[in-house]
């Protein structure tokens, strides 16, 4: 049974980048297959800020390029890594003498093309690191990073870097600050409805109903916790109990605090799980500083949120709250 | 003989292709046991498009990159990743267009090293680590000039580490998950390593 709004599924990632690329065409570019830039790339004398990843999860990743967040993203197909090849070409594309910063979201696939492509760039004369992001803390409190899939907490990291290679900081220092950022900040996953993957109609990881799963992948994948659905309190409290259990925060710390809808949880829902959370950190004595609600990295139309929680030092905060960001799914006004 | 030309070296790899081919399917069912079965398949690929690279070329220093550009560019998967890495570092390690003993040597530590670069895994975690490591070691080790006694001592050492993952449990990546169920066979990785250090010393 057909569920989805699509033509052949074979060019489906073709198909959504060229639309979105020309819905926002101001900000947002092809710079080649599978490859989306800046309209307005950035002076070439500052780092370039580059990340890759699986499509299907719109807007992630490439809904973060532009002003002030990502220089250029690699697209791979439906959930899948983009592969060495586009990789090594986009890094060819944005090589310049700053260097560039690779944010790899910590998926096997993504981090082999990212091994690879890095081996490759190096021998042509390419500066480019990487930066490995594990938010996710399903595999249990501590897991060695290995264990440690790449969620959602990128996003606010594409800001925080993208803001401070705008002020001209250098590849070392931008590793270092969003070094410090992957440290302290944590992700967890709730799913109660599952998706089915638009290439082949199969469901990943069914749910039945009245049953939830905290510790869901963002392919939809299990990981652990299935029990009862309960309220989004409960639940909310659940998390950030977990979550602070992984950041070890300290009462008077500074606290990111957003809600990131997957997909078929509606923003009332999110408003309602954001509030308790919110109120959680508080009676901790955490300071929320920095705060969002949206859906900004999606796994179909599974239903469910990722709560991202970050314990943030003065510099994040400024990059986050105070610098201009202007790309087509993230806006920072800026002060 | 003493000493390695570039047409005995595509000889050599001409030769580790055959043999990877004839066991391809032995490959992919060791890798099914813990993994997702296409080892077999991912090898012979990744080597084709070595071979194939290699065709074109004179030297052994641009040769051996142009190796593993090929096989990062045309292939993925984290068998390419570490082939592709082990003839880039072997690049870094020669020059030329003829190797003595001591240049073979310094070319396959070179890739070692590369290839250590790219993976955490040590002898011991049931990986095609178990074959390489003790293959190049043994190959540091020999003092013999002469480059087949050289390779044969890395294919023994080969055999025998990927023979030894049989009775490991595997201890890294995705593997790690399956445990003691990994007990009993031994390592496709190790395996197909174990066969292309073969090939290298029976095609001299």
């Amino acid at each position: 049974m057909k569920t989805k709004f699509i033509n052949s599924p074979e060019n489906l990632t073709a198909e959504l980048l060229e639309g979105y690329t020309l819905a926002y065409k101001d900000q947002v570019a092809l710079g080649g297959e599978n490859i989306v830039v800046r309209a307005n790339p950035k002076s070439e004398d500052k780092v370039a800020i580059v990340t890759l990843g699986g499509s299907g999860h719109e807007p992630a990743l490439s809904g973060f390029v532009g002003d002030g967040m990502l220089d250029c993203s690699v697209v791979g197909d439906v959930f899948a890594a983009p592969g060495a090849q586009r990789l090594f070409q986009a890094l060819q594309l944005m090589k310049r003498e700053a260097g560039i910063l690779l944010v790899v979201l910590n998926h096997s696939g993504d981090v082999m093309s990212a091994n690879m492509a890095c081996q490759l760039a190096e021998r042509a004369g390419i500066k480019v690191k990487q930066l490995l992001t594990h938010d996710d803390i399903s595999a249990g409190i501590d897991a060695p990073i290995n264990d440690r899939r790449g969620l959602a907490g990128c996003v606010p990291l594409y800001k925080i870097l993208g803001a401070a290679a705008d002020e001209g900081k250098s590849l070392d220092e931008l590793l270092e600050i969003g070094q410090r950022y992957t440290a302290n900040v944590a992700t967890l996953a709730v799913a109660m409805r599952s998706c089915t993957h638009p290439q082949n109609n199969a469901i990943i990881s069914d749910l039945p109903d009245g049953i939830m799963e905290i510790g869901m992948g963002q392919h939809g994948e299990g990981g652990g916790g299935r029990k009862a659905l309960v309220s989004a309190d409960e639940t909310a409290a659940e998390m950030v109990d977990l979550l602070c259990q992984q950041l070890k925060p300290k009462a008077g710390q500074k606290a990111m605090l957003v809600i990131n809808g997957v997909g078929a949880t509606t923003q009332m829902e999110l408003n309602i799980v954001f509030r308790k959370a919110y109120k959680e950190l508080e009676s901790r004595g955490l300071q929320v500083v920095s705060s969002r609600i949206a859906e900004i990295l999606t796994v179909q139309e599974q239903a469910g949120f990722q709560m991202i929680i970050a314990l943030l030092d003065d510099d994040h905060i400024d990059y986050l709250n105070n610098k201009a960001a202007n790309a087509p799914y993230w806006t920072t006004i800026g002060k | 003989m003493e000493q390695l030309s570039i047409t005995d070296f595509k000889r050599l790899l001409d030769h580790a292709l055959t043999q990877i081919k004839v066991r391809e399917n032995e490959f992919s069912q060791l890798d099914a046991v813990i993994g997702d079965g296409d080892h077999g398949t991912a090898i012979v690929t990744a080597f084709s498009a070595a071979v194939k690279s290699a065709e074109k070329g004179t030297e052994f220093k641009a040769m051996l990159n142009d190796m593993g550009f090929a096989i990062m560019l045309e292939t993925s998967g984290s068998t390419s990743t570490l082939l592709g890495a082990f003839f880039l570092g072997m690049s870094d390690g020669a020059s030329g267009t003829e190797l003595d003993a001591s240049g073979v040597k310094a070319m396959f530590a070179s890739g070692l090293a590369n290839v250590q670069k790219q993976t955490q895994a040590k002898p011991g975690d049931k990986t095609m680590m178990d074959a390489l490591v003790p293959a190049v070691e043994a190959m540091q080790a020999d003092q013999s000039q002469n480059i087949k006694e050289l390779m044969q001592a890395g294919a023994d050492a080969a055999k025998k580490g990927a023979e030894a993952t049989v009775a490991m449990k595997a201890n890294f990546g995705r593997a790690r998950n399956y445990g003691e169920r990994s007990i009993g066979y031994a390592d496709s990785g190790a395996t197909s390593w174990s066969c292309m250090f073969a090939a290298f010393a029976d095609a001299l």
